[in-house]
């Protein structure tokens, strides 16, 4: 007789509501899967909108990634009216971005992945609840509120509003920043700087001497993100596949469907490779795929970690904090470029020029792709959202199987292996609420 | 005694979480509180009993309908925090799913409305929870101390029929000065409470309503406003402009 067992667990520390759900047949773990209970069906409600109504709506998939969100769907519509969008609009859009990205980053890196690391690497047992956190390093953890506050007052600032954001609008941003404005904004990137070189080394001094765990480590796997001539830029480029060991595939947005898909009916992405290697995206798809940071201490600061690091998932946590200080680098630099107070008129969007259009831009949990298809009466007639924690949950499964039977086999604890996995999965940051939208 | 809090989410994006960490008084509720339970933040699987609970997000599952009965056993008060609690929310655009407020399945003691509630008025309402004060939200409409009052304009010989200024004619704050129904454009300042600090329209955008009806019930509200205004057919015939924030209420 066969013996089924189904052990269901509630993700913890992730945003959204997740579950980790594990098969054990004959006293052997045969499958785990990351499962979502809830789907709210954006795809399906936003047909029959107005194109020009869409940026409004899109954004409340996701309170973390609202602004990438936004800028995906009027790139989308943009590209429908063949619009290009002013030098300033654009330089604006990178700064709300890169707000949005130290917002969200400094939230899961403390909140969420920081309590893992300190247990995985014998540093801490005991930050379990969010006091022992806190009280842990009182520094660290003024450090992360200073730099959440950052992310907010710069989206407050030149976006009208904290989250879900007033000022993006197809063909540009409705905003001109004020020369005193401006200087607030260098002052604050100035100030994560400062916290963020303080965190860096914190990491660094409590992590670089070990080395990470092997069941964090993924298997063979092609990284997907925009590249810009290799420079890291998350807001334009052409799409990019890169494998360990080999050359690169470039390709322009509108030939995604040539490698990737989905069907309106089912959940997930499709990919149209012959091999069987995961994607993933996020940071340590933009760290394989770029190469320039515009700042040398990046460098530097990677030279503190062996190579076994650099490939194994728990690098992206580090990567997040790079990101941070590499966007606020940039940030400061944009903010100085002059182009930032030319003002020009937002474009009028008369007449459709195609029948649909694509926007592409990488947030801060990886490639954000929204494909609109309008009909006769600028209305949208269909849609299609590839969103980054879509892209990474067939990887997320077969780590999480993989390690799940090795480590029941070896323990035979199911608790242990329902906890354990859980690191896994939050090692990724997960953004449920985008991948149930 | 510190007060016991308890911070739920049902069917959301998390904005109003995210929200609530990023409050510059976020460090001190968390000093000045017990959080029983948190699941952005902590490991605790299980509500337990607490003095106030805070809900995010609107009901469009069956099994979240348990969840609130038990929280609302285990908490001496409950508010639900941010539109889609208060009111149902974005979901209100399905057809397919429901979107629920949470009043629907129980009683609640509150709401922190807006999507998400705005950073003032939810500091404002938090640091009252922690005294164990009630809340208190403006009772008056967006109107009375809109920046584009001066020319406020509720006419019905006005032909309403756009939902947003095209994006080359969106003018800021400072120059514009016409009230947007006397152009042409819907606005639900109205018929929205007040409490935003007029974000939108500050930016050159009408009020979309997104923190709620300034009395009780959004339906009486538009009713009464569709009587007031001349609303063109094209806006008649779009869904999603009055209800994008909750349903219609039907009646019998």
């Amino acid at each position: 007789m066969i013996k089924l067992l189904k052990v269901i667990d509630v993700c913890k520390r992730v945003e959204g509501h997740g579950d980790v759900k594990i098969l054990v047949q004959n006293d052997e773990i045969s499958l785990v899967n990351f499962e979502f209970n809830i789907y709210r069906g954006f795809e399906n409600f936003l047909i029959g909108k107005k194109l020009l109504d869409i940026p409004k709506i899109v954004p409340r998939i996701c309170g973390l990634c609202y602004a990438s969100q936004a800028i995906a769907s009027c790139k989308a519509i943009e590209d429908i009216y063949n619009i290009k969008v002013s030098e300033q609009s654009r330089l604006l859009r990178r700064i709300l971005m890169t707000g949005e990205l130290i917002k969200s980053h400094s939230m899961n890196f403390f909140f969420q992945t920081l309590p893992d690391l300190l247990n995985i690497f014998n540093i801490s047992q005991k930050t379990t609840t969010v006091y022992d956190l806190i009280n842990y390093d009182p520094q660290l953890t003024s450090n992360i509120y200073e730099l959440i506050k950052i992310g907010n007052e710069i989206n407050n600032l030149f976006g009208g509003r904290s989250v879900h954001l007033i000022s993006i609008i197809p063909g540009g941003i409705i905003y001109s920043p004020s020369k005193k404005n401006i200087s607030i904004a260098k002052k604050r990137f100035q100030n994560a700087l400062i916290s963020l070189e303080w965190i860096i080394e914190k990491f660094i001094e409590l992590f670089s001497h070990q080395l990470p765990p092997k069941e964090f480590d993924p298997p063979n796997l092609i990284y997907l993100g925009l590249s810009n001539l290799r420079n890291y830029n998350r807001y334009s480029g052409s799409l990019s596949f890169k494998e360990a060991n080999r050359n690169m595939i470039e390709f322009e947005k509108h030939k995604y469907s040539s490698y990737f898909g989905k069907e309106p009916e089912l959940r997930g992405i499709d990919f149209y490779f012959d091999n069987k290697k995961n994607v993933i995206v996020g940071p340590l798809s933009r760290y394989n795929i770029n190469e320039n940071y515009g700042t040398d201490e990046i460098q530097t600061y990677f030279e503190y970690f062996d190579n076994p690091w650099k490939n194994n998932i728990l690098f992206a946590n580090f990567m997040r904090l790079l990101e941070m200080y590499i966007e606020s680098f940039q940030s400061i630099q944009i903010l100085d470029d002059h182009n930032l107070n030319i003002k020009q008129e937002i474009p009028s969007m008369n007449s459709v020029k195609k029948h649909d259009g694509i926007g592409v831009i990488e947030a801060p949990r990886g490639t954000l792709l929204h494909h609109y298809y309008v009909d006769n009466h600028n209305s949208l007639d269909r849609i299609k959202l590839f969103v980054a924690t879509e892209f990474n949950i067939p990887l997320i499964n077969e780590m999480i199987t993989n390690y799940a039977k090795e480590l029941f086999e070896r323990k035979g604890d199911i608790n242990l292996v329902k906890n354990n996995i859980q690191r896994i999965i939050r090692a990724f940051d997960p953004c449920i609420s985008c991948a149930t939208h | 005694m510190k007060l016991k809090f308890a911070i739920l989410s049902l069917s959301s994006c998390s904005g109003c979480i995210s929200s609530l960490i990023s409050l510059d008084i976020f460090p001190q509720f968390l000093e000045r509180t017990k959080i029983i339970f948190f699941q952005f933040i902590s490991d605790v699987k299980d509500t337990e009993d607490c003095d106030i609970c805070l809900i995010e997000g609107c009901v469009s599952e069956e099994h979240q309908i348990p969840i609130l009965r038990k929280i609302r056993k285990q908490a001496k008060k409950i508010y639900a925090l941010g539109t889609c609690a208060c009111f149902g929310g974005i979901l209100s655009l399905s057809d397919i799913k429901v979107a629920e407020p949470i009043s629907n399945y129980i009683e609640i003691d509150g709401i922190i409305p807006g999507c998400p509630p705005p950073m003032k008025l939810f500091g404002n309402c938090l640091i009252r929870l922690v005294e164990n004060k009630e809340i208190e939200l403006s009772e008056k409409n967006m109107c009375g101390i809109c920046p584009l009052r001066g020319n406020m304009e509720i006419n019905s010989n006005i032909n309403i029929s756009k939902i947003t200024p095209n994006p080359e004619e969106i003018r800021l704050d400072e120059e514009n000065s016409e009230c947007f129904l006397a152009q042409g454009i819907l606005c639900l300042g109205p018929i929205t409470r007040d409490g935003c600090e007029h974000k939108c329209i500050k930016m050159g955008l009408p009020c979309e309503g997104c923190i709620g009806p300034v009395s009780k019930d959004f339906t009486s509200n538009i009713v009464n406003y569709l009587s007031l205004i001349n609303l063109s057919q094209e806006l008649k015939n779009y869904t999603g402009i009055f209800y994008r924030f909750s349903r219609p209420k039907l009646k019998g």
